[in-house]
């Protein structure tokens, strides 16, 4: 052995490719002229040759290294994947098909349940809501206010508009069944939107085009009066298309306004003052004047009928 | 295990499919019949199965027969303006030009002699007429019926213009187009939809209408104690001048009602408005009771009026005054107009 032979240690960092270039060349040329280093060298060969061979199965470092890359490429082809590949996947997947079944019997359960508790609303609610879609929510234009309307005791919860000094002194305000409350002059005029309610007795009249209700005990024989308008109303709606030339169209709905705006005008006075049989009197002429004019497009519609 | 994997695939497709359709099949079975639009029955005019009768011939069609000198006709008009005129004879012609043939029909005769007293003006020859269900509406450019002066006419009609003059009576229902009465002697009932009312020296009782139109009277009296005269229009002024019924009964939606004249003692008037104001014109010696309310529009007389008596209960305002010895009883009411009292 000579005195600059390197350590074993060397030798077998040599032989697992562990030193530097510059040290693993002078390593060679040493072993090469040195027949101990050598030998070391064939023996530690040996012995890493032994070692290998015995630990092969567990040592063996190449097939997991090639299942990790797939599992990565894996990975990063699943998160290239499209939306619909994903859900397929998700899908696909016995947990989420329970718990998507769970999902779907639970709504269906829940619409029918639904349903059947809407058919059982009363056939009054029904029609209620029929009527409010067809007549839809008026809205008082100019800025008003609106109090609670002392009159009604028995109604249901609903938004109501009474008159209180003149036109420009409403106010809404939600009463509950059975209250009443007195009068009182609002001075605030904020712009309001009420909702209409809906009176079994169709004792209705619009002011500006928008339908208001009073109370039935404001003026005797009112109910009379409005349940033909509204018959006529009816009749009209479907005959004044195919009845009325746009000229004669634009007349009629001309001159039901100005009625209209008669009877709003003159309900406030009558609810102000029930008393007042001057207004009640032009409130039942106007209410007469408008039967006329309905009237006038269902006669129209029979002469053109009969001349054919 | 791919093929597996694929069964299990096909099946979780197939089940969550047959399982959203079964939902959607429950859902809307429940909803449908709600969501359904209520059928509206649009209830269209009956129109008469009539076939117009043209008139072939080179001339105007044109027919007379003999009637009763108190003969009521009866006639219906399709198209055409129309011009009925009494004459002293004891005989109605029916002239069409431009469209229908025209012919009568005895609907009643007399029982002392043989001569009509109540016939039909049809748009047809019944005696020669082959055509089935034939239109009995007249139709044409111009139509012209001479008729006795004491007939009695009742027409139904579409026409553009219509001149009625001295005959006895006319009930008349016009679809639309201008009406004008002349010399009617016992009372005219017109309506029409669309078109102007003019009456001029006539007498009787007086209803006329316009849905949408003017009325205009003057020089009207009544045939008999007890005749009213009554006008109304929904959209249009109504102006009447010399107005001798005792009881006057006038109305107008959107249009303003003007009256010149005199009150006769017992009288009772009425003018209302909707939207228009009313003007009266009468004597300054005239004798009223008056009565007016008005709820946003005013009051204004130039004649003196006695016992003054407002009352304001509300914005509808009434007044009750005196003019002379209050012989006769005048009720005036607007909405939104104003009332004017002018001496003449």
């Amino acid at each position: 052995m000579r005195d600059n032979c390197f350590e074993i240690g060397t030798i077998q960092a040599f032989l697992d490719g562990e030193l530097a270039a510059d040290v693993t060349e002078n390593v060679a040329r040493h072993i090469a002229d040195c027949d101990a280093c050598a030998l070391s060298l064939a023996e530690a060969e040996d012995e890493t040759a032994i070692a290998f061979s015995a630990l092969e199965n567990e040592l063996n470092m190449l097939v997991p290294t090639q299942r990790l890359w797939l599992k990565i490429n894996d990975s990063i082809e699943q998160r290239q994947s499209s939306f619909w590949q994903r859900v397929i996947a998700f899908l696909s997947a016995p947990t989420s098909l329970a718990l998507a079944s769970l999902l779907i019997m639970f709504g269906l359960f829940a619409a029918v349940t639904t349903l059947r508790h809407a058919e059982n609303l009363s056939p009054s609610v029904a029609q209620n809501d029929s009527i409010n879609r067809n007549v839809g929510l008026p809205v008082i234009e100019p800025s008003i206010n609106i109090e609670q309307n002392p009159l009604i005791d028995e109604l249901p919860a609903i938004e109501t508009a009474v008159a209180v000094e003149n036109k420009n002194d409403y106010k809404v305000t939600k009463t509950s069944l059975g209250k009443t409350k007195k009068l009182k002059k609002v001075t605030e005029q904020p712009k309001l939107k009420f909702a209409i309610p809906n009176f079994e007795t169709n004792n209705e009249l619009k002011v500006n085009n928008k339908e208001l209700r009073m109370p039935t005990n404001a003026l005797s024989g009112e109910d009379s009066y409005l349940k033909t308008i509204a018959s006529l109303t009816k009749t009209v709606d479907i005959k004044k298309d195919e009845t009325l030339k746009p000229s004669a169209r634009f007349a009629f709905e001309k001159d039901l306004a100005v009625i209209n705006d008669a009877i709003g005008k003159m309900q406030v006075e009558v609810r102000k003052n029930p008393k007042d049989e001057s207004a009640k009197e032009m409130l039942r002429t106007s209410y007469q004047n408008k039967i006329d004019l309905l009237n006038s497009v269902t006669e129209k519609s029979e002469l053109m009928a009969s001349l054919k | 295990m791919n093929r597996n994997n694929t069964i299990s695939l096909k099946f979780s497709f197939s089940a969550i499919l047959l399982l959203t359709f079964a939902s959607f099949s429950i859902v809307f079975s429940q909803t449908l019949p709600s969501k359904v639009p209520l059928k509206i029955e649009t209830s269209k005019p009956v129109w008469k199965n009539a076939n117009r009768v043209s008139n072939e011939g080179d001339t105007p069609a044109e027919k007379s027969i003999a009637v009763s000198e108190n003969v009521n006709i009866s006639l219906c008009v399709a198209e055409g303006s129309l011009k009925i005129n009494g004459w002293d004879r004891r005989e109605v012609r029916a002239y069409v030009s431009g469209g229908s043939q025209v012919g009568f029909t005895i609907v009643e005769k007399g029982k002392e002699n043989t001569a009509p007293i109540w016939i039909k003006v049809l748009g047809f020859d019944p005696s020669a007429n082959k055509e089935n269900n034939p239109d009995e509406c007249l139709a044409g450019d111009t139509i012209e019926i001479d008729v006795p002066r004491n007939a009695v006419v009742n027409i139904k009609s579409k026409v553009n213009e219509m001149i009625i003059d001295s005959v006895a009576k006319v009930t008349v229902e016009n679809d639309s187009g201008d009406m004008f009465f002349n010399r009617i002697s016992r009372g005219i009932e017109a309506r029409t939809y669309e078109g102007n009312v003019t009456v001029e020296q006539s007498s009787g009782t007086m209803s006329l209408q316009s849905t949408t139109g003017n009325i205009i009277a003057f020089d009207v009296s009544p045939g008999d104690i007890g005749d009213i005269f009554k006008a109304k229009t929904s959209n249009g002024a109504i102006t009447l001048k010399n107005i001798g019924q005792r009881q006057i009964d006038v109305a107008s939606n959107t249009g303003s009602i003007n009256f010149n004249g005199s009150f006769l003692n017992g009288g009772q008037y009425s003018f209302g408005t909707s939207n228009g104001s009313i003007n009266l014109s009468i004597p300054l010696n005239s004798s009223l009771k008056i009565l007016a309310s008005y709820g946003f529009g005013a009051f204004n007389s130039e004649i003196p009026m006695q016992n003054v008596e407002r009352n304001v209960p509300s914005r509808v305002q009434t007044l009750s005054a005196q003019m002379g010895g209050g012989d006769a009883a005048l009720k005036l009411s607007t909405v939104s107009g104003a009332i004017r009292i002018k001496k003449q």
